[in-house]
């Protein structure tokens, strides 16, 4: 039986995926539409989010490293690995920043037309629920260093990081959909 | 005997501080006090949305008549709808499940008690966003469905609309992290041997609900984001002049909205499921089928949005497929109908005032699912969609179904949650007036709609009947009104002088009538052995223990 | 008995739906009569009394839910086949050779009727030959609007960026209540129309009445009103043949005295309705996009004279 922490969690990870499912389909639909202006094609650059993607996904190694530090109850190991995994996730976030920065300056923003619309709304979100991932990271990686292990900490632990896979792997879906799908 | 702790009970709670008055509600984390708030502000709203349909009502009480302008007129139809699905049909039915939920699997609480709180509290702040439009250039008026484009910026430019969209947006997020609550509840602190196949009916249906709301509010929050995004930040998601769809924002809006329509049904479901049978003196007739075809309502449920869209030009490919969708939906729902009315069958029926809700509710929730029925058959939707005929059958289904459960269910637990009986002469005239009111309203109605009378109207011509029509109508929503005041004097007199209830008043089985009226704080001392549906009947005929007996009629 | 427009059908594609309709409701309304029937016979009874025994308790029945289960299930199913077949017969595919003969477009509050092969331009009502069929293209101009006809043509919604069709088709001549079925704003009450439906000599008549341009006044009241008229923010918005009014942000206006109501339905076509519309639009229809232009009294006679000269 799952812990009652984790069982919170993967319902809301499934209310989050329902959520992610409208905005993908949304940007899917008016992607296969097509129609004037910039498009993912003309203004996106795969190479430079892909290299910033590896940073996310490897935060996920890191994070399971952290987990896996913390079941065999090597602490400090645990509270590195979480320090590592916000570093990568911090990274990834500046490289979206620095890619919005650049689309925005060359005139490709929210109204521009559909595709900016879709793409910074479904971009948009994801990046916003890594930076709640990291403020979450931050919260447990301070809880960490302080007090025992208690059994509730250690479902906070789990849940934290189980919400991280989880943003990690719509990452997957959104980057396959909007950076790869256009260039195939 | 046996008995054991309630679950969750070895852990401390968060605020077992005693706070004194006021601020032991407002800071109150008890899941018995969460439900009564949650009851009470849906009964606060249900006068404030009733308000407002008496005013609608007396607009369309004559032909051509300039008792209200028309954009009052349609922020008032959108206000009704939004206050009564939003903040009465769904918190009130939320109350019920946050206060009887723990108390029927024999819990000390909910899973997640502050979050609990929360979600209460988030719920409320929406209801207030939402209200709060009347005081800054006035309400939303597109409906509770906001249809692009007419939402957009282009042709509704007055903030309502943002009031609207974020008022929901918190609303959804409050009651999706309350249905998380509940289905972690459920499925982490029955009492020992209350296995999913003993979970009390309205708890099993209360569980799938809040699976329903996990994968149909977030549909909701996605659509209202994009639709934000188009309003503050000129986006085009939904305006067709830069490219964007308005048949986007409808697959959205009814993706969450036909769920939406179970949601606000499947707890009164739920209360009929425990009401029904205590007054017939039987155990529910085919308790697996009853909590069966719920799942399956649920699962349908999700893919039928199309019947609300018949008008638009799909294609007659997707009507024949939402079409054969929706009729499906009419099987489980039959299901339901005829265990319930075998139920009856045998039995030896108590005419209290709740069991007179219920029966009013089987009776006029049959109404409202048969017209429902004819909007599954798409050649007749094509003619009656957006008439009065769809308004009378909506609201058959939620004032003649959700309400008239609501009332079965407040008539039943008012002594569990108060210590004292309601009035049941007052609770008689409630009824007589309900009934009456409810179809002198809406009955006629499907007329109007067959006579070509569309809905959404402000006024309308002084066309043959239409007059008389309309008039009986609003005379019938007066009737209501008196009931309505019945109902809050009895209530109102009750509380104070109603006759002490006693722990079990109805003789009934589930294990909130275990323990006293008004529970204590921490619900159970000990939570009684649960080895069967009625671990209450178990307990006074050891004899006639339900398992055994089933068993035994089985072989 | 009231006059049900849905149950009257005038045309073969509403008569397909009303039989369904009528069908229906006979099918829906025993059902409602067993469940009545089992309810009202448990509760009279199985009503407590005192001294009745208790109940039997009883769980269940298989073969009774199997009944019940699939006894709907037949019935849902025939039900289906005259769904399919009812909407072939009500609403016929369309083919890419049938002609398209009238496009209506629906604007916040009033609709524009283009006839494609005359070249007649209308507003709010519609004429049509007797015993045609006619496919309609339906177009928005702002917001989603629905045609619907009762007594002659299912509901069809008007969505911007979305053209739909529909047979527009009527079996007697006489004329039948349009109205907009979906809602689409303020004054959504006051978007209805008519549509006309004329013998064949009689319909070629009024059309070419309505391609005639409308001669212009040359003295009294309504020539000042057509001074008025093409001299001020009206052509900005409305078409008069003739004038250099050539928008059609309002209804086309060049034979508005040949109408039987102003503004969508809201009022009958007299000179006095149409001088108090011209001085206050919102006293007839509240928010209309007509503005008030403060006409004082003769202007407002001069321009409802040359109004009434457009037949």
């Amino acid at each position: 039986m799952m812990s009652r922490s984790k069982l919170a969690t993967s319902l809301f990870i499934l209310s989050e995926a329902n959520f992610f499912a409208i905005l993908i389909i949304a940007y899917v639909y008016y992607h296969a539409i097509g129609g004037g202006g910039p498009t993912a094609r003309n203004s996106l650059d795969p190479w430079r989010t892909g290299a910033f993607s590896v940073s996310l996904f490897a935060s996920s190694v890191t994070m399971w490293l952290a987990d896996r530090s913390l079941r065999r109850g090597r602490r400090r190991g645990h509270q590195l690995w979480l320090i590592v995994t916000m570093l990568l996730g911090a990274i990834f976030l500046v490289g979206q920043g620095t890619e919005y920065a650049h689309l925005i300056l060359s005139g490709v923003t929210w109204s521009a037309n559909l595709f900016g619309t879709t793409f910074f709304t479904l971009t948009g979100f994801h990046g916003l629920h890594v930076f709640a991932g990291l403020c979450a990271l931050a919260i447990v990686t301070l809880v960490a260093q302080t007090g025992e292990l208690t059994e509730r900490r250690r479902q906070a632990f789990e849940a934290v990081g189980l919400y991280w896979h989880f943003v990690d792997g719509v990452w997957i879906v959104i980057f396959t959909i909007v950076y790869l799908w256009a260039f195939i | 005997m046996n008995q054991v702790m309630a679950p969750g009970a070895e852990a401390a709670l968060p605020a077992s501080e005693p706070h004194e008055g006021l601020l032991s509600w407002v800071a109150s984390v008890d899941h018995k006090q969460i439900g009564i708030m949650y009851m009470l502000g849906a009964l606060v709203f249900f006068g404030i949305g009733g308000i407002e349909a008496l005013l609608m009502r007396i607009q369309l009480a004559v032909p051509n008549n300039h008792f209200l302008p028309p954009d009052a007129y349609n922020q008032l139809f959108t206000m009704h709808g939004t206050t009564m699905i939003f903040l009465v049909v769904m918190p009130m039915l939320t109350g019920f499940t946050i206060y009887l939920v723990p108390l029927m699997i024999g819990a000390r609480d909910m899973a997640f008690p502050r979050l609990n709180a929360l979600s209460f509290w988030i719920q409320i702040f929406g209801g207030i966003v939402l209200y709060f439009s009347f005081f800054d250039g006035g309400a939303p008026d597109n409906g509770w469905f906001s249809y692009a484009p007419l939402s957009e910026n282009a042709f509704s430019s007055l903030p309502g609309q943002n009031y609207w969209l974020l008022g929901l947006a918190a609303i959804g997020i409050g009651s999706l992290s309350g249905a998380i609550n509940v289905i972690v509840t459920v499925l982490d602190l029955r009492a020992p041997g209350m296995s999913l196949r003993r979970l009390p009916l309205f708890a099993w249906m209360a569980f799938v609900n809040s699976w329903l709301m996990v994968m149909a509010l977030p549909v909701l929050n996605g659509a209202i984001v994009m639709l934000l995004i188009d309003r503050l930040l000129n986006g085009n998601f939904f305006t067709p002049a830069s490219g964007g769809s308005a048949l986007l924002w409808q697959h959205f809006f009814w993706a969450f909205g036909h769920p939406e329509v179970y949601i606000m049904i499947l707890p009164a479901f739920g209360i009929i499921s425990e009401v029904i049978p205590v007054f017939s003196g039987k155990p529910i007739f085919g308790y697996g089928f009853v909590a069966a075809s719920t799942v399956a309502i649920a699962f349908l449920s999700l893919a039928v949005w199309g019947h609300h869209m018949f008008a638009v030009g799909l294609g007659h490919l997707s009507e024949v497929f939402f079409g054969a969708a929706s009729m499906a939906i009419a099987v489980p729902t039959g299901v339901k109908i005829f265990n319930w009315s075998a139920t009856m069958y045998g039995g030896r029926i108590r005419f209290t005032t709740s069991m007179m809700f219920a029966v009013g509710f089987l009776l006029m929730f049959t109404i409202g699912g048969l017209s429902g029925v004819s909007f599954a058959v798409v050649p007749l939707d094509w003619q009656l969609t957006d008439s009065y005929y769809l308004v009378a059958h909506l609201h058959y289904v939620l004032f003649g179904g959700s309400i008239f459960g609501i009332f079965a269910g407040i008539y039943y637990w008012f002594p569990k949650i108060t210590g004292r009986m309601l009035s049941e002469s007052w609770g008689k005239w409630h009824f007589w007036l309900t009934l009456i009111g409810f179809n002198m309203t809406f009955l006629i109605q499907h007329l109007l709609g067959m006579m070509g009378m569309p809905r959404r109207v402000w006024t309308y011509p002084a066309l043959p009947d239409w007059a008389a029509f309309n008039l009986i109508s609003t005379i019938g929503a007066f009737l209501l009104l008196l009931a309505t005041l019945v109902f809050i004097w009895n209530l109102f007199i009750s509380v104070q002088n109603g006759a002490p209830a006693g722990d079990n008043p109805w003789d009934a089985w589930t294990l909130e009538w275990a323990t006293t009226s008004p529970p204590a704080v921490y619900n159970f001392d000990r939570v009684p052995p649960v080895h069967g549906r009625r671990p209450l009947w178990d307990l006074a005929h050891p004899e006639m223990a339900d398992e055994a007996m089933e068993r035994a009629a089985r072989s | 008995m009231p006059e049900i427009s849905t149950l009257n059908p005038l045309s073969p594609f509403a008569a397909q739906i009303s039989h369904l309709f009528v069908a229906m409701l006979v099918v829906l309304g025993a059902i409602f009569l067993l469940v009545l029937g089992i309810v009202t016979y448990a509760i009279v009874k199985y009503r407590d009394r005192p001294g009745a025994p208790p109940p039997r308790q009883t769980f269940g029945s298989r073969n009774l839910e199997i009944a019940w289960t699939l006894g709907p299930i037949i019935l849902l199913a025939i039900i289906f086949v005259f769904t399919v077949q009812t909407m072939r017969a009500s609403d016929p595919p369309i083919s890419a050779d049938d002609p398209l003969q009238l496009r209506i477009i629906g604007h916040q509050w009033w609709w524009e009727a283009d006839y494609l092969k005359s070249g007649v331009i209308a507003a709010n009502e519609i004429h049509i030959p007797v015993g045609q069929r006619w496919l309609l293209d339906l177009e928005s101009a702002d917001v989603i609007h629905d045609f619907w006809v009762a007594e002659l043509v299912r509901k069809i919604d008007m969505v911007p960026g979305h053209p739909n069709h529909v047979w527009l088709e009527a079996d007697r001549p006489g004329t039948y209540f349009g109205v907009c079925a979906e809602f689409c704003g303020n004054e959504h009450a006051w978007m209805r129309f008519r549509v006309i439906a004329q013998p064949l000599a009689d319909f070629q008549r009024w059309q070419q009445a309505q391609l005639r341009v409308p001669p212009s006044p040359t003295g009294g009241a309504a020539a000042a009103g057509l001074k008025l008229f093409e001299h001020n923010t009206c052509v900005n918005c409305h078409t008069i043949a003739g004038t250099p009014g050539n928008q059609q942000i309002g209804p086309d206006l060049s034979h508005l005295a040949s109408r039987t109501t102003i503004a969508a339905g809201a009022a009958d076509n007299t000179p006095g309705n149409l001088y108090r519309w011209l001085k206050d639009p919102n006293s007839i229809k509240p928010d209309t996009h007509m503005p008030n232009f403060q006409l004082s009294d003769a202007d407002a006679k001069a321009l409802t004279a040359y109004l009434e000269t457009l037949k």
